[in-house]
């Protein structure tokens, strides 16, 4: 194998796959990134054997092969080379003899036939959606995933396609969020997928770079072939990062049950002002008495924090309301996240009394629902 | 007729040495109480061979004439009781009138004795059961008393005797042990001519225990005092420093009016104080001196006295554990090195920045008012290093978060707390720890270099502690804030749990776990307290049935969420706070804002510390 490429290329390509690759791989083949060169392009894979990551970057083949070397250590060579111009070439015993300009390096590396393939598989289910959309539904989503593993059904985002929609949820038990889109689902097509938590930052991570995305599932698997743009784009990589994954297997706890109906007594919020209400009550929390309380009154909105160790705030923001006198306590974490998650300017915030939950709004089909904090 | 007679009293003083005079050390221990009774300043204690051929006991005291040193010798014959009533009110340490004629009566015996003021002394030898005989002695002042070849009369006894060695290692504890009690007279021992130990007159009980027992253990004990003016009752005494155990008891050493004493009751006071204060598996060495009215306590229920019995057992192991505790807080915060107060953390409401070193001392709401609070002696613990610029609280550094030690007002103190904690006397005016973050040993220990070494601290442990008393005073403090749960979680369980579960529902509600049940042997779990991760929420609570079932029956909610905590902090490891030297020294200050910042719930020491004697001495400097 041999191939020059250009060394923002190489490294931007690199990049992409690399953080799949624990810094304590099972086996050191793990560690490594497979390099295969053919046809005008070198493509890269990573792979922790759950999720796996293979991108393409443009690069002139002299000598089409694969081979394998460390990643991380690689990385750092081709950050740190002196030209843009690099020249790969393998050896005998799974040798890269890399130049550039006036600096030459060898290294080991495994064979690439040791190197765990990326799973192929059937597709059942297969959906296309603008890559924007699936971010930002996403992002709206993801923080409420739980990051204790004992209850690891509830690591991840639930991608639910149904009729007429895609449903993105999480929770943790203690807040939901849920989020969807229209989109057109055939009968046949139907399915549902719970993505781990890994794999909801990579995918965020790499989506944005194109214009489509295409989601394939079937029972153990999903596959996500994000596009990066036309070729000879800036970063070189070409056609798409194709993503596999495991999916978490079980069955996704039934959110909608425990979504309240849609009820009278709701404000409608500036977003931003909210969130600053709610932040600045928070100051004055502690980790050991960490909640505020809001209380809607009279066109008034009063958001309070108070521990013994600080102190108290009582931020307050006018609003439209003239609904009965409610106080919910809620962990300000729980109201913030989301609030910094979305990027609608007005939301809905709907209430009902101390022991009921809050759920947040927006006119784009997303909710959060809040358990509150009930203080004796 | 004539099937019942009288013993002779030759015979009859050979029962009684049966119970008296069961070995050597306690003929030492009958003659060294005499000499003290005697008004001794000085006794020396000569032995051979374990005390089976040859004791000597030689004082300075008052001596006896003629007619009483004859007496002396009879039968229950004693200067130191007259009647009955006496019994209710003995401060001296013999009164029976049993020892001599006893001890006499199975030995050789040479009494000499010169009364103060005289010219002459008198000396007696008793061999068996033959008649004394007596003579003239001159000799100074006090009373010598040799006793040659015990038992050779009951042979039957000698056989009981244990080896040399034995009977040695028991007359050298007996006479440190008195020697301890007694400062203000000279003591000297001596062993097959060889002087075990040589003491004299001291001034204080450290100089005392530190020439008996070694300076070694001085460094590591502490004066403690509490006195009860109204009913004058004492406890004073030396007992180890927090966290500086040993591994045996045999440094644990109780007396009751001067009197050294086995009691349960006193040993159970001193471990149980110090439970929190110790590793496990470690007792403290303790020097603790009990004085109460000669009325509340009964010394004759055994023959030696080393029993004794208290009028009112409660109350005197409540009086000498208050004032255990009560030193053992102070100084499990005061021992420790200390640097400059950070800036106070100033009270949220009234917002006066009145200087910390003003405050009053704080008394715990439930201490009790009606008696007079127990003195308090300030530790002369070694390591106190009051300003120590390089830790924590170093001058450019900003104040650390959580600079608990400051004392913060707890908005509602649950009774428990108050009854159990005493004042926090030493909070006021200390600051974070002067120690000096070295660096982290295999993710698991910190190294700090401390005035007086090197400290290593057990970050797991010093994690589980932290959590474990923020944990239990949440759920002590009756506005546990619970979080919903969306997900309301079904818990089965089998029927005997089920019956647990009823029971403690109400217990578990005041932690913050909402709980009801939900159809047989069902429960429905709807809100955690608001710093749990409902993920656990199942497991936690199974293990609490388990742990309350091996427990048995009576619950007090004290005790289970005493236990409750502990489960909880162990859990806790999760979130144990990252390994760099800024978390490390937060966690150092939150560790030493606890009660009891030396052991973990689990009974594991926090930290260690390896004194720059230790390693001179290991390194062979």
């Amino acid at each position: 194998m041999k191939f020059k490429i250009n060394r923002d290329h190489f490294s931007s390509g690199l990049q992409q796959v690399l953080n799949v690759v624990g810094s304590r791989a099972t086996m050191p083949i793990l560690s490594n990134v497979l390099i295969e060169a053919k046809d005008g392009f070198i493509s890269l894979t990573t792979t922790n054997l759950d999720l796996g990551i293979r991108c393409r970057v443009v690069a002139e083949i002299q000598e089409s092969g694969a081979l394998t070397l460390p990643v991380r250590k690689l990385f750092s060579i081709v950050k740190d080379l002196p030209s843009l111009e690099v020249e790969l070439e393998s050896h005998t015993n799974h040798q890269a003899k890399i130049t550039s300009g006036t600096s030459i390096f060898r290294i080991m590396g495994i064979g690439a036939d040791e190197f765990p393939p990326l799973p192929d598989f059937a597709d059942e289910h297969s959906f296309v959606l603008p890559q924007g959309d699936l971010l930002r539904m996403l992002k709206s989503v993801s923080y409420a995933q739980s990051t204790d593993e004992t209850r690891f059904i509830m690591n991840g985002v639930y991608f639910n396609f149904e009729e007429g929609k895609l449903t993105l949820a999480a929770t943790d038990g203690r807040r939901l969020a849920v989020t969807s889109r229209e989109m057109e689902v055939s009968p046949d097509n139907l399915g549902s997928l719970i993505l781990p938590a890994k794999t909801v930052g990579e995918v965020e991570r790499l989506l944005g770079q194109g214009d489509q995305v295409r989601i394939a599932f079937n029972e153990r698997q999903v596959a996500f072939e994000i596009s990066v743009g036309g070729e000879g784009k800036e970063g070189g990589l070409s056609e798409s990062i194709y993503l596999v994954s495991k999916i978490v297997e079980g069955n996704y706890p039934n959110y909608r049950q425990v979504i309240p109906k849609e009820t009278d007594l709701h404000v409608k919020l500036n977003r931003e002002s909210f969130a600053n209400c709610v932040r600045r009550a928070a100051l004055v929390t502690s980790e050991k008495s960490n909640s505020i309380k809001v209380r809607v009154h009279d066109n008034l909105m009063e958001v309070t924090g108070s521990s013994s160790e600080v102190g108290e705030a009582n931020v307050s923001l006018a609003i439209d309301y003239s609904g009965p006198d409610v106080t919910v306590a809620f962990n300000p974490g729980f109201l913030i996240d989301p609030l910094k998650a979305l990027s609608r300017d007005e939301i809905i915030f709907e209430f009902k009394d101390e022991l009921s939950p809050g759920v947040i709004r927006t006119q784009d089909s997303f909710l959060c629902v809040v358990m509150p904090l009930r203080l004796n | 007729m004539g099937k019942v007679r009288k013993l002779p009293e030759g015979v009859a003083n050979q029962i009684a040495a049966g119970e008296v005079v069961e070995r050597p050390v306690a003929v030492v221990k009958e003659l060294v109480e005499n000499a003290l009774d005697a008004g001794a300043r000085q006794i020396e204690v000569e032995f051979r061979k374990g005390g089976k051929t040859y004791m000597r006991v030689t004082d300075d005291g008052c001596g006896m004439d003629r007619q009483d040193a004859q007496t002396a010798l009879e039968r229950h014959a004693t200067s130191k009781i007259e009647k009955a009533q006496d019994l209710q009110r003995i401060l001296s340490f013999g009164f029976r009138g049993e020892a001599l004629p006893s001890i006499a009566s199975v030995s050789r015996f040479r009494l000499r004795t010169r009364l103060r003021g005289t010219s002459l002394g008198t000396e007696i030898v008793v061999e068996g059961t033959g008649a004394p005989r007596i003579a003239d002695a001159g000799m100074p002042e006090g009373t010598v008393i040799e006793v040659a070849q015990l038992f050779h009369t009951v042979p039957v006894r000698r056989k009981f005797m244990k080896t040399d060695r034995t009977e040695a290692a028991h007359i050298i504890q007996l006479c440190r042990v008195i020697a301890v009690a007694h400062p203000e007279v000279a003591f000297t021992l001596i062993e097959d001519g060889r002087e075990v130990f040589r003491s004299p007159v001291c001034a204080h009980l450290e100089d005392r225990v530190g020439e008996v027992f070694g300076r070694a253990l001085v460094r590591e004990i502490m004066p403690i005092e509490a006195v009860e003016e109204a009913s004058a009752w004492k406890v004073h005494g030396l007992v180890s420093q927090p966290g500086r155990g040993r591994t045996t008891r045999a440094e644990m050493l109780c007396y009751v009016n001067r009197r050294p004493v086995d009691s349960r009751l006193l040993n159970y006071a001193l471990i149980e104080s110090f439970h929190t204060y110790l590793a496990r598996g470690r007792y403290p060495a303790a020097f603790l001196f009990l004085k109460i009215p000669p009325a509340e306590v009964d010394v004759n229920i055994h023959p030696a006295k080393r029993e004794i019995r208290f009028r009112d057992e409660g109350r005197v192991r409540r009086f000498v554990m208050e004032a255990l505790l009560e030193h053992l807080r102070a100084a499990s915060r005061g021992a420790l090195p200390q640097a400059k107060p950070v800036d106070p953390v100033v009270p949220p409401k009234p917002l006066a920045s009145s200087p910390v070193q003003g405050q009053p001392v704080r008394r715990a709401p439930g201490a009790p008012t009606e008696r007079p609070a127990p003195r308090t002696v300030p530790s002369t613990a070694g390591s106190a290093v009051p300003d120590c610029r390089d830790g924590v609280a170093g001058a450019n550094q900003p104040p650390l978060p959580r600079s608990a030690p400051v004392a913060k007002p707890e908005p509602s103190p649950s009774p428990r707390q108050g009854s159990m904690a005493a004042p926090r006397a030493a909070e006021s005016g200390e600051g974070i720890r002067a120690w000096r973050f070295i660096g982290f040993l295999e993710d698991r220990f910190v190294l700090w270099e401390s005035p007086e070494g090197l400290v290593i601290l057990h970050y797991a442990a010093a994690w589980e502690r932290i959590r474990f008393e923020e944990i239990l005073r949440t759920f002590q403090s009756a506005d546990a804030v619970r979080q919903g749960l969306l997900f309301p979680l079904l818990l089965e369980v089998d029927p005997l749990s089920a019956d647990t579960l009823t029971q403690v529902i109400p217990i578990v509600a005041r932690m913050g776990f909402d709980l009801e049940p939900f159809g047989r042997d069902v429960f429905r779990l709807s809100a955690v307290p608001d710093w749990f991760t409902p993920e656990q929420a199942e497991s936690f609570i199974r293990e609490g049935i388990r742990l309350l079932r091996e427990q048995g029956r009576n619950w007090k909610e004290d005790a289970v969420s005493v236990e409750m905590a502990k489960l909880a902090a162990r859990r806790a490891v999760h979130g144990l706070p990252a390994k760099d030297p800024q978390s490390a020294r937060a966690l150092l200050a939150r560790l030493f804002a606890c009660r009891d910042p030396l052991v973990d719930p689990r009974g594991r020491a926090t930290f260690f510390e390896a004194r720059m004697s230790d390693i001179e001495r290991r390194l062979g400097l």
